[in-house]
């Protein structure tokens, strides 16, 4: 089990560096960079001194020199500057992680709590009432996009209670009672949609190990159909949902820009798109690796799940 | 919107909104081409006033005042951006040595006049070269560190200037001053290069600010701090989340602003910030058409709302005008007329807007002009067009490529029709692409394209020395239509000379004539909007040109609520 996670591990470099390589490369084929996007609209600007302002920014390097001292400054934990705010990356970061790492948890939650119990509910009563609201809230979920479900959420609260989430980012530690507020709607729109493809996987699965023999034995043995349900069949059905479960935490913390825009919140997801679009280099880069870094530990973690959920996987 | 500019716009229309308005339009465009053709040259009326007199009540001191707003600053340094998610609030922390009329002093939307805001009076030597600025006196820095309060003297106006002039967004107005001088404190003596009456106009632009030069020193950038003269601090700015300010106590103008604190919400969803004025967790709300403000007022029916109409259009088919065959005036009117104006103006804005115009029409009338007013090349003649090109060597059309960044949803079915338009009367192949912000301007501003792009004029600037001779005199590094026309540049330069407005205004319509005439610049309909807010806010009123809840936004030290 070590050598196999340290294995994986040795095999995440090169993952990670192609990826710094793609990410970098892209970022430079785009054409414009952070000086076009901030000044280049009042036409004031000359070229002679555009220029200078890039060197001044260490934008006129060789590329090689640029990756290498950005490779360095992540080695070392230091990512830099915004070549834009000129706040310090790891500050700026500081600051939307934790937002979306909390909407990520709540909806993951929210999304679990509704996909485990229904998706089971849906497989021991199949193709019965209780299924079919099943599969029509999951293909709903799976239907229904971000955004639409976001805007309709915060427009019917307005129009029906009078309320929305409080605007303006509270943190946990400074008020918990309104940072929740703000957090429950956005969690409850994605936690949503992450359930139906949670749901149905469960169904699936949960009906095909219902099938099987062991669990035919042991209802033959008279066991409670709730034991037969949840300590047999459950946990037996539960690894294609774990891997699902992982891909979608991924996702979550680089996919959750609409929510975040809707709801207003300053999560890493606006915060790289404006990157993105303002041709922030150093903070789409440093964003794009610690989403490739989170993904590489969230799959080794769903796959040394597996030998857990089943006793007959074993890792060498 | 002018006063909102193309950098406001990218967030005004969004997704959601725009799926409303395809879906409208797509039921609406069959209305409106089969049955409505009889109304085209007139606006739907709109019920709103587009004047609010200020209050005559005597105003309440006292709390808070909230907006979501779509704008978030990209950076606090002046020198390096205009955007209106700065200026939305530098406008209140810091002054300008001189301003336009506010809401309570003006005569109406349209008032113009230049008011003293760290001058106190100005005056320029008889060939306008040189230009003296007094000072008010008793105007102190906010009280933080480091400049604690300190008085403002002749000396930081002068050094904020030649830090504008030396690098950034504002060299251009700045680079014009030959020298400055302080013969004393509380005067500042500025040599320009060359004649210009409308200098005080450019300072008066919301961008001027003045800014502290010891923050400058200090910290060798203006991007962490925001510290002025103005009437409100800036208390907390935190990215994506909101902006703070609060009441200063040492303003000069004693007893304003009557507000004690002033919230921006960073909220980049027109639904949210919608959902935010109906709970009350937003003061001021804008909308773009007619139809929102219905639905928003059947919810809230107290709210006050001001039909705003733009004075101009921020946006035009720029033609790479220096190359054939856009350097034949008869290819630039045939294109012209093929263009249906009006169809987009009912399609794309819900019949709502103004069909388009670069110079604000109240430098050289007093009224709106109408379609027809802008001369026979802006009517959508098809057969004269036609006939046009052919005389021009191209009877059979010709290929051609346009570029543009969607600032606005409805902006892609702009330049589609305007692509249709010219398939369909001209038998001109226009190949479309889309881009991104960064990329569009970049290549934009650079003008080296052929072909055509969906051009701009930036949102911050009212003055009439901007929207001439820096946005169509030749040397301009802002004249990004490539206009090369020496009765333009004679006309424009002689603007600069001319101190009656009765003058100026005979010259700017000259201008205007020529543009029109020569089709120097090709703009396209724009829609006009409504300012919303809550009943107890007072004296909110937009002006021509500044709206109250962007660069106009150092009105806000005018207004109070009554509550």
């Amino acid at each position: 089990m070590h050598k196999y996670v340290i294995r994986r591990l040795l095999l995440a470099i090169p993952v990670l560096l192609l990826s710094s390589l793609i990410v970098f490369g892209l970022m430079r084929v785009m054409p414009g960079d952070a000086l076009t996007a901030l000044m280049a609209e009042s036409g004031n600007v000359g070229e002679r001194e555009l220029r200078k302002l890039r060197e001044d920014l260490g934008l006129g390097r060789p590329y090689h020199e640029q990756y290498l001292i950005w490779l360095w400054q992540l080695v070392s934990l230091n990512p830099g500057y915004s070549i834009f705010t000129n706040e310090p990356i790891a500050a700026a970061l500081g600051k939307s992680i934790p937002v979306t790492i909390e909407l990520a948890t709540l909806a993951m939650l929210l999304g679990l709590v509704i996909a485990i119990p229904v998706g089971v509910l849906s497989a021991t009563r199949a193709d019965r009432p209780a299924d079919y609201v099943g599969r029509v809230v999951a293909v709903s979920g799976l239907s229904l996009p971000d955004f639409w479900l976001g805007t309709l959420v915060i427009t019917f609260a307005a129009l029906w209670l009078h309320w929305i989430p409080p605007l303006g980012y509270a943190s946990l530690w400074e008020s918990p009672w309104r940072n929740l507020q703000q957090f429950l709607l956005p969690a409850a729109v994605l936690g949503f949609r992450l359930s139906a493809a949670t749901m149905r996987m469960t169904r699936s699965t949960v009906l095909e190990v219902l099938r099987e023999d062991y669990v035919r034995t042991a209802w033959a043995k008279g066991l409670e159909g709730r034991i037969v349900v949840y300590k047999h069949a459950l946990k037996n059905a539960l690894i294609p949902v774990v891997t699902i479960v992982g891909g979608q935490l991924g996702t979550l913390l680089a996919g959750t820009v609409v929510v975040e825009t809707i709801f207003a919140l300053p999560g890493m997801g606006r915060l790289t798109v404006e990157a993105i679009l303002f041709r922030d280099y150093p903070v789409v880069q440093t964003n794009v690796m610690l989403v490739a870094t989170t993904l590489v530990t969230l799959n080794l973690l769903v796959d040394l799940t597996y030998a857990w959920l089943d006793p007959r996987i074993h890792y060498q | 919107m002018p006063t909102d500019g193309p950098v406001a716009l990218r967030q005004r229309v969004n997704r959601r909104e725009f799926l409303r308005r395809a879906g409208c339009g797509a039921g609406m465009g069959v209305l409106i081409v089969g049955a409505g053709r009889a109304r085209l040259s007139a606006q739907p009326v709109s019920p709103y006033p587009d004047w609010i007199p200020p209050s005559s009540k005597p105003p309440k001191p006292g709390g808070v005042l909230t907006r979501a707003s779509s704008w978030d600053p990209p950076v606090l340094d002046p020198r390096l951006t205009q955007s209106i998610g700065l200026f939305q609030f530098a406008a209140l922390t810091s002054n300008r040595l001189v301003r336009y009329a506010f809401a309570d002093e003006a005569s109406g939307t349209n008032d113009l006049t230049l008011k003293g805001d760290l001058a106190e009076s100005w005056q320029s030597s008889p060939d306008h070269r040189v230009w003296t600025f007094k000072l008010r006196q008793g105007v102190k820095w906010h009280n933080v560190p480091p400049l604690n309060g300190r008085g403002l003297v002749a000396a930081d106006v002068k050094h904020c200037f030649e830090a504008y002039a030396k690098e950034g967004v504002q060299s251009f107005t700045f680079r014009e001053i030959e020298g400055m001088e302080t013969p004393d404190e509380h005067t500042l003596r500025v040599h320009l290069q060359s004649p210009n009456v409308l200098f005080p106009q450019n300072l008066a632009e919301p961008i001027t600010v003045i800014f502290a030069r010891e923050v400058l020193e200090e910290d060798g950038d203006l991007k962490k701090r925001l510290i002025g003269t103005g009437p409100y601090l800036l208390k907390e700015h935190t990215r994506k989340v909101r902006v703070v300010l609060a009441r200063n106590p040492d303003y000069f103008d004693k007893g304003r602003p009557y507000v004690d604190e002033y919230t921006i919400l960073s909220t980049p969803d027109a639904a949210t910030r919608l959902a935010a004025f109906r709970t009350g967790q937003s003061d001021i709300l804008w909308l773009a058409s007619l139809g929102e403000v219905e639905t928003v007022r059947k919810t809230n029916p107290a709210a006050v709302v001001q039909e705003y109409k733009n004075v101009l259009a921020p946006f035009g088919l720029a033609l790479a005008q220096d190359k054939p065959p856009f350097n034949d005036v008869r290819v630039r009117r045939a294109i012209s007329m093929a263009v249906d104006r009006q169809k987009q103006v009912d399609t794309l804005f819900e019949g709502h807007g103004i069909p388009g115009w670069g110079v604000p029409y109240l430098y050289y009338q007093d009224k709106m002009p109408t379609l027809a007013q802008l001369g026979p090349w802006w009517q959508h003649r098809p057969t004269e067009a036609k006939k046009l090109l052919a005389e021009a060597g191209h009877a059979n059309g010709f290929e051609t490529t346009l570029f543009y960044y969607e600032y606005f949803p409805q902006m892609t079915s702009q330049v589609q029709l305007v692509q249709q338009d010219l398939k369909r009367n001209l038998n001109i192949n226009v190949k479309i692409t889309k881009l991104d912000y960064t990329t569009y301007y970049g290549r934009y501003v650079e003008s080296k394209w052929d072909g055509m792009a969906w051009g701009f004029q930036s949102g911050h600037a009212v003055g009439l020395d901007e929207r001439t001779y820096q946005y169509m005199h030749s040397k301009s590094t802002k004249n990004f239509f490539r206009v090369n026309d020496p009765l333009i540049d004679e006309l424009t330069t002689k603007l600069r000379q001319t101190p009656d407005r009765g003058e100026q205004r005979t010259i700017a319509r000259k201008i205007v004539d020529r543009e029109y005439d020569q089709v120097l610049r090709m703009w396209m309909p724009y829609d006009n909007g409504f300012l919303v807010f809550q009943p107890h806010v007072r004296n909110m009123a937009a002006l021509a040109l500044r709206r109250t809840d962007g660069y106009g936004a150092s009105a806000i030290a005018r207004l109070w609520l009554d509550k």
